[in-house]
């Protein structure tokens, strides 16, 4: 049977190849497509680490200040620790604390970290004591950091676990120095955490590193973000008093005070935008792809009435026509599937794509490959069903 | 004879309905995707007001410093200190104008926030570009010169803060400032970055007086308007001399500028084609590219319209035949069969153009991107007419072609 097939199809080889084409091409388009869908989604049903409800994030200084270092420096000294002071009046805020890097925006800070001459590079970010309890971060290990750190001749350093497997395996980093062994100063692992992902759920998790900072009073450790997490129900009303309290304490600084679940809302509308864009065209292609089939398929099988019908005529059974329309759909399908397949397997090989995992690859892979089918049988049915009613009589009279 | 040719295809086009659908559903959808990302291209490059001399207008829009060694570098927006002093005196131009990145400045309306963008500009800023005034007027170079608090604001920044009323003349609080409004413009689009912003005001009212120091980078930007076109290539050599000879505060960490005296869509192609370098524009190359894309799109909606056709003609051998015995030549045929696809994509691309001028306006709507106001013009309707007729004979051409090759004696048969 499958040898019959392919038999039929080879004689029509001239005719088919145009299919086999579009049906690779669609391939190719549709894994594209699948494997990016199935990236993110990987991606962001993985946990956070932190919690960004109830949170604010105000950035102190526009991003002109920010560039160039534009404002008056001895204002800076200490601005940190007296904005942070400023904000621990207020009943509404249960927990402040600085940070560097803000959290949902594009970029990272990375730094190459050590041991026992084993590399890797990870994201970091400088954070104040008391930063676990506005993001409530979640420890495995250690500790967190703490008031009495000031006294240290190192840095103490918090680890996510992915940074702990990478770098140290199934040994035990607390204690254990991270930084290049080269420098005077080290940083030293103090505690682990479970995650901490920078750059939200759309981005695929990585190894981070929080630094803590100590506030010493010099104009370098000005904090770029203040993160407050605010009592449940405080309202927008509010914003405005700290926003008063934060330009009296600092004059001459711009500030800005944003809830992180609206600047997370608005970094994922922004992430999303073109991730859209490709499904829609890709969808459209699809449709397009599969109105043509069909009528290629219809043309097909009008044009082989005489050979349908006289099939018919010596015996052969509706539904054997049925399955044979569709076998050969299923073989030209195969043999354009083949090519793509064959195509796409290079990827991995040449070390194209390999940020997407092995298994969101063959996830992307699988679904791809059983769409089409999926396809091009749906667009089979119809012509199928007509070719399987072809009268013997009226067939063999055609022409 | 193309009077009969078009009468024909138009038979054609109404026997088989079904293919009929399919072959235009392909043509106007593609043709809509195409024209959403040449909307978008003219949206962000084209010349529109208020950026109407763009054909003699240069800017200094990033800048890079290296340090002796070569191995750190700084690639940016340059300082206000850094463009006043090289690029203001250029010689041999018409007028330069510095201005900031916007950057977002907070206001309180009754308690709640208000987030906008705050662009600070010179004088000149109003005199290169031109923009409409709904009501009062720009700010001027004196107005730069003497400090003075005011502002111009776009129409949403009036509806937000005065409800629609008369502005000129009242007071707006922005990042803790007080500017008194002395103008109000219609809103520019976001995407045209050298003119956007929700308010602007005058440089000099920064909070401190810092950014006029020594330092090379910043929020800075320049423009420079030329006397003439012609004048271009002098004065991107100029700039290069100036950048030879620009006093660095702190020479062993940084000691060489880079930069090019350019227009956006230079900046663009750059940044598309991952260049680092300055020198030979590369705007070709980018467009180059950009076609080459658009080709590699429309390659699938071109092979399922060639299947079709091949399909379409097929169910027409016997025609085929009887012209063939008469003695129509191969070439006529294809003619025949290329002029009436081209037929059939240009009724697609008319249904395309209604498609897309909807979507376009769906977008705009939507306020993905605020304040665009998308629109087909005279220059997309040539862009999205020429994207349809190259489509047209390319999934013609073949099918047309591999027909006209039949024997006359098996097409009269009517097989393929």
């Amino acid at each position: 049977m499958t040898k019959h097939l392919l038999t039929l199809v080879w004689n029509r080889r001239r005719a088919n190849a145009l299919v086999v084409l579009e049906i690779f091409i669609s391939f190719l388009v549709l894994f594209a497509a699948v494997t990016l869908g199935a990236y993110y989604a990987d991606n962001y049903r993985r946990p956070l680490g932190y919690s960004y409800e109830n949170v604010w994030d105000i950035s102190v200084g526009s991003l002109m200040e920010m560039i160039s270092g534009d404002s008056a420096t001895e204002d800076k000294k200490n601005i940190t620790k007296r904005l942070l002071a400023a904000l621990r009046d207020f009943p509404e805020i249960e927990a402040s604390a600085g940070m560097d890097n803000p959290l949902f925006s594009i970029g990272t800070s990375n730094g190459v970290y050590h041991h026992q001459g084993r590399k890797t590079l990870a994201s970091f970010c400088a954070v104040t004591d008391g930063f676990q309890d506005v993001m409530r971060l979640e420890l495995v290990r250690g500790r967190w950091f703490e008031a009495a750190d000031d006294a240290l001749d190192w840095d103490p350093v918090l680890i996510n676990q992915r940074l702990a497997n990478e770098l140290f395996g199934s040994e035990d980093p607390l204690g254990k120095n991270i930084g290049n062994p080269e420098e005077k100063r080290q940083a030293r692992v103090v505690g682990i955490i479970t995650e901490y992902r920078e750059n939200g759920e759309l981005f695929e998790p990585e190894s981070y590193v929080l630094v803590r900072r100590k506030l010493t009073g010099v104009a370098d450790d000005a904090m770029r973000h203040i993160v407050i997490r605010v009592r449940p129900g405080t309202t927008a009303a509010f914003e405005e008093t700290v926003m008063t309290r934060l330009l009296a304490t600092a004059r001459g600084t711009s500030f800005e005070i944003k809830p992180l679940a609206q600047v997370r809302a608005s970094f994922l509308r922004f992430c999303m935008a073109p991730l859209l864009a490709i499904g829609v065209v890709a969808a459209f292609l699809m449709i397009m792809v599969s109105l043509g089939l069909v009528g290629v398929v219809w043309q097909n099988v009008t044009q082989r009435t005489t050979e349908i019908g006289l099939r018919r005529a010596l015996g052969g059974t509706a539904t054997a026509i049925y399955t044979q329309v569709l076998g050969e759909l299923v073989v030209i399908t195969s043999v354009g599937l083949l090519l793509g397949t064959a195509l796409v397997a290079q990827l991995p090989l040449l070390g194209v794509m390999t940020f997407v995992g092995t298994r969101v690859f063959l996830v992307g892979l699988g679904t791809s490959l059983a769409l089409i089918y999926l396809l091009t049988l749906l667009c089979g049915l119809y012509p199928s069903m007509l070719a399987s009613k072809i009268q013997p009589a009226e067939a063999l009279h055609y022409e | 004879m193309l009077k009969n040719y078009l009468k024909m295809a138009f038979k054609v086009l109404l026997r088989r309905k079904f293919f009929t659908f399919i072959s235009l559903f392909g043509v106007s959808l593609t043709l809509v995707v195409l024209m959403v990302l040449v909307a978008l291209f003219d949206h962000t490059f084209g010349a529109y007001p208020p950026e109407t001399k763009t054909d003699r207008t240069l800017g200094v829009l990033f800048v890079e410093f290296r340090s002796p060694d070569d191995h750190s570098m700084i690639n940016g927006f340059a300082g206000y200190g850094f463009l006043d002093r090289y690029v203001r005196t250029l010689p041999n131009v018409e007028k330069v104008s510095l201005y900031s990145f916007p950057t977002t400045a907070v206001s309180y309306l009754n308690g709640a926030p208000v987030t906008s963008w705050l662009k600070r500009a010179d004088g000149e800023f109003w005199q290169i570009l031109d923009f409409r005034f709904l009501e009062g007027r720009p700010f001027t170079p004196q107005d730069e010169k003497d400090r003075n608090f005011v502002a111009v604001i776009n129409e949403t920044t009036r509806k937000r803060f005065f409800s629609d009323g008369p502005a000129v003349g009242k007071f707006l609080e922005v990042d803790g400032q007080h500017f008194r409004v002395v103008g109000v413009v219609p809103d520019i689009p976001i995407l045209r970055i050298v003119p956007f912003a929700d308010i602007w005001v005058p440089i000099s009212t920064a909070k401190t007086d810092t950014y006029r120091g020594q330092k090379l980078w910043g929020n800075y930007l320049a423009m420079i308007l030329a006397r003439q076109r012609s004048d271009f290539p002098m004065i991107k050599d100029e700039y290069h001399d100036v950048l030879k000879r620009v006093e660095f505060p702190d020479p062993q960490h940084y000691n060489k500028a880079f930069g090019e005296a350019e227009t956006l869509l230079d900046v663009a192609s750059r940044a598309f084609l991952l260049e680092r370098g300055y020198g030979e524009s590369p705007v070709r190359r980018f467009m180059a590219w950009l076609i080459l894309l658009m080709v590699l799109f429309m390659l699938l909606p071109t092979i399922n319209l060639v299947n079709i056709n091949v399909s379409r003609i097929r169910e027409r051998s016997s025609e085929i035949g009887v012209r063939k015995a008469f003695g129509a030549s191969s070439l006529t045929l294809v003619g025949q069969f290329v002029v009436e696809n081209v037929l059939l994509t240009l009724v697609g691309g008319g249904i395309g153009f209604v498609l897309s001028y909807g979507v376009l306006h769906f977008i705009s709507s939507t306020g993905l991107i605020p304040y665009a106001h998308f629109g087909v013009n005279y220059r997309i309707f040539l862009g999205g007419l020429a994207i349809t007729l190259f489509f047209g004979l390319l999934s013609g051409v073949y099918p047309a072609w591999k027909m006209s090759r039949l024997h006359p004696a098996v097409a009269l048969r009517g097989r393929g």
